[in-house]
């Protein structure tokens, strides 16, 4: 091995470290920004705990996503499972006075249901997971209009809005330590486990996993199930957040869940979906979004921030890797 | 300087501060003053002259169309305005939508090709939207109106044959005055708006101008402009932002009663709920429901079968060609935690209004 060569492979080795902790060095700066700027408001623990807490939800979403990304399948329904989530436990409890423990398992496993049937169309019917995900989203919207007569519904159980806000660790609400036990589960399935291999083996090529003796459409429906349980998770959370149950708003987090879940794929483990990216990728936007919005500057540029971060991490990590091809679409 | 001057500049001063605070102790006066008038149960005042209604309205019919049929306070009012018009002979049809100007056209076609005499848009289609099928309809000879949609400030579409304004800018005065009274004239506010809705300009204007004229020390510490489709998404984050930047704002007014959803767990999360006033306007009853649980402390409510009553007088009014009334004729009315159990629990659309209205209008057009 020539002098020269070895050169080339340490800064190649340095250029991945840097690449794996990229985001997150951004994201400290970003932090040192808006400190600096506002040191009495921004730079307090107070701000950080709402800040964990409040993007909770949004979390568990982006970690819904990357389940099945990962598997090479879409799942673009998940911000209607959330909303199909919250609204059920909306109606079971406020209007039939169900207890709330039972509402949360029958919204869970609304969410069971829901992957199911994105699997039945899926995989037995071979059609694209974008289009029957953008059919499911459409038909879950009126299915949760017609449930809940496209009225906000309010006065959940107490019960679940202290379970999900109402105590606090270190300050932070209860809530952002689910989406935290979310990731570290989702973390260790991933890396540690042969269920995680073959997931990632079935993302990257069906036909060489199957050729492996992976099962790939067991996989591909485990993954569909987890994205929906999860999703109907986010939606408890969100109802626990809300205190109440909203049949519009949840749609809404799906671009930003999306954007949280590509740009999570460009650090700790650049070119996989990756749980502990995914949570990195959705503070550091909710952390520009709050400095920002601290700032009294205009939504809009919230808008351009998340689009903005999103393009620009993606494309730096393309680069950084000599544009190789990756696994994330 | 001598004794004498400081005593005088001492003696100015304090003439002066007596004075600022005359004129603070003014404002409040006045502003409780203008509230009166809405913390009181609505009273029926006649729109216009006695009518033969049901002579007006024979064999005619009027096709509804909402903004968005999923909009369940505009579905409530055309519910009402069918059970109205089967009272007095007019047959009132909705035209379901989703909201999208599409279907609105389709809408207009339908109401020519099956001979319907008016069409009305209710709150929040603008004429200019579907302007060259307004042309079609009026030239077919189908009268075009609006309601619940103009501020008495605006201009209305010229191919209009009636609009019934609400007073959007007396709004925005009425959460002033009453975040005047209710902070001593002394409001750190943070404004919650959605420029892009027609309503909410002269709604911030009255509240902007109340609020100089009764409440010199009021002030609007952020303003947050959230368009409709991001309330869930936006709003939240925004209002805990602004309230750890500036932790003496003590009035959120979120102007549209539904963003008080996305209010409260903010307010929950910064430790600040029951401890910041909330006021608003709608009168959505699950945000009635927000006042019993002292989550918010006011809300601006309007009775819908008041509004369907309401435009159907006027709709009569124009296809007899008398002269319409210059705006909705429905009072605002203040929930507060000392009334809020007038609107039942839990609460409902229709429920804490009274019933001056039903023998009010029905005496005018002639039924008592």
């Amino acid at each position: 091995m020539t002098k020269s060569t070895e050169t080339a492979g340490a800064t190649t080795s340095y250029l991945r470290i840097f690449e794996r902790f990229a985001l997150i060095v951004v994201w400290a700066l970003l932090i040192l920004f808006f400190s600096v700027l506002m040191p009495s408001s921004f730079f307090n623990w107070g701000n950080f705990a709402i800040l964990f807490a409040s993007y909770a939800p949004a979390a568990l979403l982006a970690l819904a996503i990357i389940v099945p990304l990962t598997a090479g399948d879409y799942d673009l329904a998940v911000g209607a499972t959330l909303t199909l989530s919250s609204c059920l436990v909306g109606v079971l409890n406020v209007w039939m006075g169900l207890p709330i423990v039972l509402c949360i398992v029958i919204a869970l496993s609304a969410g069971a249901a829901v992957g199911l049937f994105h699997a039945l169309f899926i995989i037995y019917f071979r059609i694209p997971s974008l289009v029957v995900t953008l059919g499911t989203t459409s038909l879950m919207t009126g299915i949760v209009q017609w449930m809940t007569n496209s009225s906000t519904i309010g006065g959940i159980d107490n019960s679940l809005i202290m379970a999900v806000v109402g105590g606090r660790i270190f300050g932070i609400p209860y809530s952002f330590y689910y989406a935290i036990a979310a990731v570290l589960v989702l973390w260790y399935v991933f890396e540690f486990t042969p269920l995680g291999r073959r997931l990632l083996f079935v993302g990257r090529g069906r036909e060489v996993a199957r050729l492996n003796g992976v099962s790939v459409d067991k996989m591909r429906v485990g993954a569909l199930v987890s994205s929906g349980v999860i999703a109907s998770a986010a939606g408890v959370l969100y109802a626990g957040t809300l205190g109440s149950a909203d049949p519009y708003s949840g749609l809404n987090y799906l671009l930003p869940a999306f954007a949280a879940a590509f740009l999570g794929s460009t650090t700790i483990l650049p070119g996989r979906f990756n749980a502990l990216g995914t949570l990195v990728a959705v503070y550091f936007l909710g952390t520009g979004i709050t400095g920002l919005t601290m700032l009294g500057i205009p939504l809009w540029v919230t808008n351009v921030f998340n689009g903005g971060a999103l393009i620009a991490a993606v494309t730096i990590s393309q680069l950084t890797r000599g544009r190789e091809a990756t696994d994330i679409g | 300087m001598t004794l004498k001057k400081v005593s005088t500049i001492g003696a100015f001063a304090l003439l002066a501060t007596a004075g600022a605070v005359h004129a603070d102790q003014a404002g409040i006066d006045r502003a409780q003053e203008r509230l009166a008038v809405y913390s009181n149960e609505p009273v029926f005042t006649s729109p216009g002259e006695p009518f033969d209604i049901k002579a007006c309205v024979a064999d005619k019919k009027m096709l509804s169309i909402p903004n968005s049929s999923a909009n369940p306070f505009l579905k409530g009012i055309i519910d009402r305005m069918r059970a109205v018009g089967e009272d007095i002979g007019l047959e009132v049809t909705e035209w379901e939508n989703q909201g999208q100007p599409s279907q609105w056209v389709q809408g207009f076609d339908f109401a020519v090709r099956d001979g319907y005499d008016v069409i009305n848009l209710i709150s929040g289609i603008s004429p200019d939207t579907v302007l060259p099928q307004v042309q079609a309809a009026t030239d077919a000879g189908v009268k075009v109106t609006t309601s619940h949609f103009y501020d008495p400030s605006f201009e209305p579409n010229e191919l209009l044959s009636s609009t019934l304004p609400v007073g959007f800018n007396e709004i925005g005065k009425i959460l002033a005055n009453w975040t005047t009274v209710n902070t001593d004239g002394k409001a750190k506010i943070a404004l919650i708006v959605s420029r892009e809705v027609p309503p909410t300009i002269p709604l911030v204007d009255g509240f902007m101008s109340e609020l100089a004229e009764n409440c010199p020390d009021c002030e609007v510490v952020q303003e947050i402009n959230v368009g409709v489709a991001e309330w869930g998404t936006k709003i939240q984050s925004s209002v805990q932002s602004v309230l750890q930047a500036n932790p003496d704002v003590d009035v959120v007014i979120p102007i549209y009663d539904s963003m008080s959803q996305f209010v409260v767990p903010a307010l929950r999360l910064t430790g600040k709920l029951g401890k910041v006033k909330v006021a608003t306007f709608n009168g959505t009853p699950f945000v009635l429901d927000y006042i019993t649980d002292g989550s918010v402390s006011m809300n601006i409510g309007e009775s819908l079968d008041w509004i369907a009553y309401s435009t159907v007088d006027a709709t009569a009014r124009d296809l007899c060609d008398l002269p319409i009334p210059e705006k909705l004729n429905v009072p605002f009315f203040i929930f507060d935690k000392d009334n809020v159990a007038l609107a039942g629990s839990p609460a409902q659309f229709d429920t804490g209004y009274g019933d001056s209205y039903v023998s009010g209008f029905r005496t005018l057009w002639g039924l008592e």
